[in-house]
């Protein structure tokens, strides 16, 4: 294990860059993101193995995400708490190159198009969805998941924090899209998940009208944090959320069998793998592996990371079983060396498979071994 | 600042976030791989303890004649391939050993390959319940992904031979909390009656509807689905209750001389007519994992949510339900409105009508088709016979509750979702 700690910093979100071996971002808020600075870190890995600063921008509000530009080895855009997104360039000083700012409320996540590689995507807490191109200022789109049935509990009022107006104004987290990812297998899918406990497919080919979105319900309620493209099985995705579970869902909408008493057939996506209680508390963040279809890895507010073995799938095809029927649920490791919540991980994508960085609200990164 | 603080706050306060009200329409809609369903559940007709069609057959042959037809309503690649129910539980309460043998006997008679493992399973009279509680454990714990519960009684042949309540040592009758585990069960509802003050006549009149109810659903063939025919050794076949009685009304019931109480002056007022039968009769309630039914494309009838036993005193053990379905309730954050079917099991008239006032329920909803007054209470088969019940009398998205009270002081309930 090789740490690095960001002095009065909690870390949000980590990445490899996909064009250097030794480099890492890292977006970061202080006062655990709450209120005040953001900081983006670039760390080298050294020839001796250890984590040092290469260079890093403050910024005016905390950082919730970030994303390396797949087209340049040197930029890469951050999701800021003021609604903007930032274009640094890691060879420049404190500036960014280029701000976009649309976006009413937190950007919560960025993501850069894998296959067409001259496209990011952001997800805000204002409910939408917004897809950039570096070279313009302005949104090239939006997207706005249904609101759909939104379940009742969401709209009920809080305690509030205190009696001041402002504060007892409490939507909650019903609009918060936590995250949006382009799919690694085609440039025009999009999947993002949100507090109202949906996940929504978009398919760009189709207008982005709020019927030409597939959603569906998937954590019971409860808030869904995160979501993640399978990189080797396209229909397959993990989402994780406030109910303590992990999801893997399979997109195809396969119809389902239903008593001989009815005829009635579903077509939303199928769960066909849940690991219940995966976490203690809530899961933050899901990530398929690089390496392996049915590797996953997992960060909680319960300050551990976790890699998983989907066990519905035996690499060729489904084995109809679920990880619950695992003695060990299909944990293949268990990273416990934070100590706060774990919001970012990443799995690196060079030399032997296996090796993840994580970051967390206790302001450290650690790089590990994961199997 | 606040609002990024409440975000996280939102995400670690799962508890109580979610109402009792949402939390009905999410449990609805909600189907994940680890679900345990019901793909079958079938019964024999219920008959008459010492008279009825099954008095002259062992329980091995009844278990015997009723696997060999619910085997046939199995589809085809599961019929052909019975190795795939790993384990199999059968409720039982009075035969010796509650029937380990003689049961295991008749589903490798049936044509189940010894490799299905069987085990019995008595807790008197949930024992059909508590059965697919085991099985439905075991599917959750992944130790196997599909299972056949069972429950089976023949009273006829084995309520006279031995003691049902059993016997207790000289030295522990000296203990007043175990010798209350003797009281006959017509005298622990005596006390439910006189405790809480449900005379005769309400005794009378619920005893008259149960069996109304009954034969009206037998009149429209409402049984008709979930019984499954019982060949007897003379070529008989048996596919009708033989319980309920059309012309039984509160005036004709309110002839009867008390059963337990026989002191005309003490005003005992459970009788023969307003208790359970003592019959003869079968069930079973084959489960699944829900991820294994749907990729052998397995019918899927319903869904298990839950199950919960609780202990209350031995001298009103018929008070089980009135505990028994709060403690369920609260553990899958249900109200009991939420709550379309209730099969309680009718011991007596007095214990069923205390659980059903006592936690408000609307009457309608309890036992629609009849209970164990009109069909009978065959004891180890009950549970499993009132699953059979209840999946028939349950819509689409409906949740209905099995419960019923139990000798020496229990209650059970399960709560089932109609898919």
């Amino acid at each position: 294990m090789n740490g690095y700690h960001m002095e009065g910093f909690s870390g949000y979100s980590v990445k490899y860059s996909p064009f250097y071996d030794n480099k890492l971002a890292i977006a970061s808020g202080a006062n655990f993101g709450l209120v005040g600075n953001g900081k983006l870190y670039i760390l080298d890995i050294n020839n001796q193995g250890k984590l040092e600063e290469y260079n890093s921008f403050i910024t005016q509000d905390c950082l919730f995400d970030t994303a390396w530009n797949e087209l340049h080895e040197n930029q890469l855009v951050v999701a800021q708490g003021d609604g903007s997104l930032r274009l640094f360039d890691i060879t420049q000083k404190d500036y960014p190159i280029a701000v976009f700012k649309e976006h009413e409320r937190e950007v919560l996540s960025c993501n850069w198009n894998l296959v067409n590689k001259n496209t990011f995507i952001s997800s805000s807490w204002d409910g939408t969805v917004k897809i950039w191109s570096p070279l313009r200022p302005n949104s090239l789109s939006t997207l706005i998941p249904n609101p759909m049935k939104v379940i009742e509990y969401i709209d009920r009022v809080d305690i509030p924090l205190s009696h001041q107006n402002a504060h007892s104004d409490m939507t909650q987290n019903r609009n918060c899209i936590y995250q949006s990812i382009f799919s690694p297998h085609d440039p025009n899918l999009i999947l993002t998940c949100a507090g109202n406990s949906y996940i929504t497919l978009f398919d760009m080919r189709q207008a982005a009208t709020a019927n030409n979105q597939q959603n569906f319900l998937s954590h019971g309620g409860l808030e869904t944090l995160t979501c993640d493209f399978n990189k080797y099985r396209p229909n397959i995705i993990a989402s994780g959320g406030v109910d303590n579970a992990i999801r893997i869902w399979d997109l195809r909408m396969i119809e389902t069998t239903r008593g001989n008493l009815s005829a009635t057939t579903t077509t939303r996506p199928k769960c066909v793998n849940e690991v219940s209680k995966a976490h203690e508390l809530a899961v933050r963040k899901v990530v398929w592996s690089p390496h392996e279809s049915t590797l996953l890895l997992s960060a909680s507010y319960d300050m551990t990371c976790s890699v998983w073995r989907d066990l519905s799938f035996n690499g060729k095809v489904p084995t109809n079983r679920t990880n619950n029927t695992h003695i060990g649920k299909g944990c293949i490791t268990r990273f416990g060396a934070h100590t706060e919540f774990v919001f970012g991980i990443d799995w690196s994508l060079w030399g032997k498979p296996g090796y993840i960085a994580s970051t967390a609200w206790d302001g450290n990164a650690y790089i590990w071994k994961g199997y | 600042m606040s609002q990024r603080l409440q975000n996280i706050k939102n995400h670690l306060t799962q508890d109580n976030k979610i109402s009792s009200n949402e939390n009905l329409s999410l449990l609805k809609k909600t189907k994940n791989p680890d679900d345990v369903v019901i793909v079958l559940a079938n019964r024999s007709a219920i008959t008459k303890g010492f008279k009825g069609s099954f008095k002259d057959l062992n329980t091995d042959y009844l278990l015997l004649q009723f696997l060999k037809e619910f085997i046939n309503q199995f589809p085809s690649n599961l019929k052909n391939n019975l190795s795939l129910i790993e384990d199999i539980t059968c409720g039982n309460v009075l035969n010796v050993g509650s029937g380990a043998t003689e049961h295991r006997a008749a589903t490798l008679a049936a044509g189940f390959p010894y490799e299905t493992s069987f085990n019995s399973i008595n807790r008197q009279c949930s024992s059909g319940l508590t059965a697919i509680n085991d099985i439905a454990n075991k599917i959750i714990s992944g130790q196997i992904d599909i299972g056949l519960a069972l429950g089976i009684e023949s009273m006829s042949k084995n309520y006279k031979n031995i003691n049902p309540l059993g016997t207790i040592s000289e030295n522990l009758l000296t203990d007043s909390n175990a010798k209350k585990c003797l009281i006959p069960m017509g005298l622990t509802n005596e006390l439910i009656a006189k405790n809480f003050k449900i005379d005769r006549l309400k005794q009378d009149s619920f005893a008259a509807l149960s069996n109304q109810k009954a034969s009206l659903a037998i009149k429209n063939g409402l049984f008709k689905d979930e019984i499954l025919p019982i060949t007897t050794p003379d070529g008989k076949i048996i596919d009708t209750d033989e319980g309920p009685r059309d012309n039984v009304t509160t005036d004709s019931l309110s002839n009867l001389k008390p059963a337990f109480i026989k002191d005309p002056k003490k005003n005992g007022t459970t009788t023969a007519g307003n208790s359970s039968q003592i019959s003869d009769g079968v069930a079973g309630v084959l489960l699944a994992r829900r991820s294994i039914a749907e990729s052998l494309n397995l019918p899927i009838i319903g869904k298990y949510l839950a199950f919960q036993v609780i202990g209350v005193p031995p001298e009103i053990m018929g008070v089980g339900p009135a505990y028994a379905i709060p403690k369920l309730l609260s553990k899958i954050n249900l109200d009991i409105n939420d709550i379309d079917i209730f099969e309680i099991n009718e011991a007596f008239a007095a214990q069923c009508l205390y659980c059903a006032n006592i936690l408000n329920i609307d009457t309608e909803k309890v036992n629609p088709r009849g209970g164990a007054i009109a069909l009978g209470h065959p004891l180890g088969c009950t549970g499993a016979r009132q699953v059979a019940t209840i999946m028939r009398e349950l819509e689409e998205d409906q949740i209905g509750i099995v419960s019923m009270c139990i000798g020496t002081g229990m209650g059970a309930a399960a709560a089932f979702l109609k898919e």
